[in-house]
């Protein structure tokens, strides 16, 4: 599948906290349907990186931009509704509610009717309502969830919490997905699955970033990889410049991640 | 839901109204009880705070500033009544508004505080309201106002559709009527609330802020609509109360009351729709029974709620689908 | 101006040891004392008793007033508190059950000392004058001791096992328990120690401006302002917060008093904008 034009330009990014400094002058471009993977050793910046991009965090020096838009700095619900939407790294879903629930409440950035449609109940909301329902239940037929379709998420296993994780991302209808450790707390088996997964996602037509530590992983899915370090980019490419580039094994060696796999 | 629970809820709620609106009345004028007016119209009045109370929970906050917006509206009510002349009926949306135009201005830097935070500056909110009446000459000060007329008609022509209060030889009747009317209304309205879209909404914000903030969810947006709702309930409570005592001083609503107010909600269960109704009626009637018992009543009354925090220490419905986290 | 000044350091004085105590209680339980103000009036009462009645001398009727309170602050904490923490999953709780301990104080005091306001006799003649300065030496008595008791506070967290355990706690709790530190212990002494301090300042103000049963719950209020002006459960914010708000107390009232009674109206304005701009006052830490 080829990738199409840049969608989200990250320009000269940086992120001080206090004397700190977490993010430093990062820039890259992701093209539209494209898979980009972040890599790293731990502590080199991954996570603030994905803050920033989604707009949860103000960026301290430099701008993000999406569509040609500048979304840095706006309110995270706005760049959300732009078409930006983030999962979290502790799979986060709303636990008390089942995972139907969680999926329909996802659907919210596509509601046409407004808070008082909502609560009257107007022509608009009920369609709205229908067609959430109707995307809830494909998005759950997707990622195989049916089983679980009304149990509560509290409940659920670790696979299927990742799972419904990227279902709610799904559900916003986003144009750039960003996957926070999709692959985290995997076996072999779930892993080749998620990653199935995340393909299938971008034959959807959603353009994915994810931050990973599983290396293999991130080789197979990706179609260009970005390596920071100490927050600083220190590699892009594709899978397999990055393997072969002697900054990113020199990287990767200083640290507890061995492996960078093959 | 099924059709039979739907069925059973609504004989319920048949059976409910039914109880206010014609079995109690019958019940009162049968017994000669005519005081139980007051008391079942104080319940409903001030259920309908402790609504607004249960709303800003819903949203996350814990609220102990509804005094303050009873009193606010109660004062506005009283002011354009006396001096403005304005009928009392019209009064009424003008507090409750009022109230929550100052809710917004207030809620806006406050409302991302939370827990602890939240209730310090709420409990605050409401002693400083008592001491703005009493400053302000507007509200008379200290002496308070007083003989304010009981609320006029509402009609067309020569036909009324409410009758002048003051031409009526039981105004507590009418009170009663009223204010039930007026709950039925308040709590049917939080009914939808909470079932609709709306409701999810913020549900989704109290178990998760962050991620409703990602799938789209403005929750300052939605935090402010409901501090406002809150405080518009708190102000047509205040005026309503203030028709009935026709007067209204700076100690009308203190720190006790917003108190009261949270403890209605927490005794009826926080996660219960209804639960206001049930812990207004059952602690305004407790702390009307403890009346017998003279200058004791304030020592048995707050050592049974020390003994009933001990023994439950998470309300009387602690089935809530969404405890476990703190707000 | 020196005459408002004066006055705001005074007062500053006192509400700092309230400030303290219960930033100490906050710190250690992230339990809003609700019934602080009424812990001041008990004070103030016992102080009263003891000094007015008993004829005894003042500091005495100080020591009887701080030890009092002490005991109160443990029992309350083992008693009531404890028990509720443990069992209750929501901030709500505490809270109530701490208004209903606020309630429930109210109700003895008035019970047991009675409506009226109540005085005692100057502890000391004279007035210093030093123009344009007038300061009767009974509040520069009282403001040294309030300040030497903040002192003696600060002291004893900075240096004394309890004070260290009692820092390692409100700083974090998980760790203190895994150093061995006994936090069922230290709790209740916090409580107590938080209390005493309400107790103490009700006993020296008591001797300046009386006490009346009726002010526990508006010096609760002054004390939460205190708290949110300088940030929760930090002691220099409660200090900073304590004299901050009394400076703004004294010259509101002298500047404001043309418009009648709007100082606090005024104050809780400028603390709305004030916690817009930092939310956790001070020096406060984000969400306690």
């Amino acid at each position: 599948m080829s990738a199409g034009e840049t969608i989200l330009e990250v320009k000269g990014i940086s992120r001080r906290f206090g004397g700190l400094v977490a993010v430093n002058d990062v820039s890259f471009n992701v093209a539209e349907k494209q898979i980009l993977s972040v890599i790293g050793p731990n502590g080199a910046g991954k996570s603030t990186l994905f803050k920033l991009i989604a707009s949860f965090l103000t960026p301290s020096a430099g701008e993000v931009l999406f569509q040609g838009a500048r979304i840095s700095g706006l309110s995270p619900h706005i760049v959300a509704r732009k078409g930006v939407v983030r999962t979290f790294q502790e799979t986060t879903v709303f636990k008390a509610m089942t995972v139907r629930e969680n999926i329909v409440i996802a659907h919210h950035l596509r509601s046409h009717a407004g808070l008082t449609g909502f609560y009257f109940g107007s022509q608009i909301a009920r369609s709205d309502e229908a067609e959430f329902g109707r995307s809830a239940d494909e998005i759950i037929d997707f990622l195989g969830l049916a089983e679980q379709r009304d149990k509560l998420a509290s409940s659920l296993p670790h696979g299927h919490l990742r799972a419904l994780g990227i279902g709610i991302g799904l559900a916003t209808n986003p144009k750039l997905l960003l996957l926070d450790e999709p692959f985290a707390g995997m076996n072999h088996d779930e892993t080749s699955r998620a990653v199935a997964m995340v393909g299938r996602v971008r034959e959807r037509g959603v353009t994915v970033v994810l931050v990973e530590h599983d290396m293999p992983a991130v080789m197979k899915i990706s179609d260009r990889v970005v390596v920071l370090n100490f927050g600083v980019k220190i590699a892009e490419g594709t899978p397999a410049e990055i393997q072969r580039n002697d900054k990113v094994i020199e990287a990767y060696l200083g640290s507890e991640d061995a492996s960078i796999g093959l | 839901m099924s059709r039979s629970q739907t069925s059973t809820q609504l004989a319920i709620l048949a059976a409910f109204l039914l109880a206010i609106f014609v079995v109690v009345p019958w019940i009162i004028a049968a017994s000669g009880r005519f005081d139980l007016y007051y008391t079942l119209t104080s319940v409903a009045l001030l259920s309908i705070a402790s609504a607004g109370v249960w709303l800003t929970f819903y949203i996350g906050r814990i609220n102990i500033g509804q005094g303050a917006y009873a009193l606010m509206g109660g004062y506005v009510s009283a002011i354009l009544v006396v001096q403005a002349g304005l009928s009392f009926w019209l009064t009424l949306p003008l507090a409750g508004m009022f109230c929550a135009a100052i809710s917004v201005l207030i809620g806006l830097p406050i409302l991302r505080l939370r827990g602890v935070y939240f209730a310090m500056v709420t409990l605050v909110l409401t002693e400083v309201a008592r001491l703005t009446a009493l400053a302000l000459p507007i509200t008379n000060g200290a002496k308070g106002m007083v003989s304010i007329p009981l609320p006029g008609p509402i009609g067309f022509g020569g036909f009324n559709l409410v009758p002048n209060f003051a031409t009526l030889k039981t105004p507590n009747l009418a009170f009663y009527y009223l204010s039930m009317v007026l709950m039925c209304l308040c709590f049917g309205a939080m009914y939808r609330l909470v079932h609709s879209r709306i409701g999810k909404l913020c549900q989704s914000l109290q178990q998760n802020e962050e991620l409703a903030s990602s799938i789209g969810v403005n929750i300052t947006l939605l935090r402010v609509i409901a501090y406002a709702i809150s405080s518009f309930l708190g102000g047509l409570s205040g005026a309503i109360f203030v028709g009935i005592a026709q007067s209204i001083y700076p100690s009308s609503f203190t720190v006790t009351d917003s108190v009261n107010f949270m403890l209605n909600c927490f005794l009826g269960g926080l996660g219960y729709v209804f639960g206001p109704i049930i812990g207004t009626f059952l602690l305004y009637f407790g702390w009307d029974l403890l009346f017998q018992t003279g200058p004791y009543q304030l020592l048995i009354f707050s050592s049974l709620l020390i003994i009933f925090m001990l023994v439950l220490p998470n309300g009387l419905l602690s089935l809530n689908p969404f405890a476990g986290k703190k707000a | 101006m020196t005459q408002v000044l004066a006055n705001g350091l005074y007062l500053g004085a006192q509400y700092a040891l309230i400030a303290l105590g219960l930033t100490l209680i906050f710190s250690l339980m992230n339990v809003l004392n609700f019934a602080h103000g009424q812990m001041y009036v008990l004070g103030g009462f016992i102080t009263y008793t003891v000094y007015a009645q008993l004829g005894l001398p003042f500091v005495i009727a100080l020591i009887c007033s701080g030890v009092t309170l002490a005991i109160i602050g443990a029992l309350i904490e083992k008693y009531l508190f404890r028990p509720v923490i443990k069992r209750s999953v929501r901030d709500e709780s505490t809270m109530l059950l701490a208004a209903a301990i606020a309630f429930f104080f109210d109700a003895v005091i008035l019970l047991a000392f009675g409506e009226k306001q109540r005085g005692v006799p100057k502890i000391l003649n004279g007035v210093f004058v030093s123009q344009p300065l007038i300061m009767p030496y009974d509040r520069m008595l009282v403001g040294v001791l309030a300040i030497a008791l903040i002192a003696a506070f600060m002291l004893f967290m900075q240096y004394s096992k309890p004070g260290r355990a009692m820092r390692a706690l409100a700083q974090d709790r998980m760790a203190a328990q895994l150093m061995g530190v006994n936090v069922d212990r230290y709790s209740m002494i916090g409580f107590a120690l938080g209390a005493m301090l309400a107790g103490l300042v009700g006993g020296l103000l008591v001797a300046i401006t009386g006490v009346n049963s009726g002010i526990g719950g508006p010096i609760s209020i002054k004390a939460f302002m205190m708290v949110m002006i300088g940030g929760a459960g930090v002691v220099g914010g409660a200090i900073a917060g304590g004299f901050i708000l009394g400076m703004l107390e004294s010259v509101g009232l002298t500047v404001l008093h043309a418009y009648g009674d709007i100082t606090y109206l005024a104050i809780f304005a400028g603390l709305m904008v004030f916690l817009a701009i930092r939310p956790h006052g001070l020096m406060g830490k984000p969400w306690g």
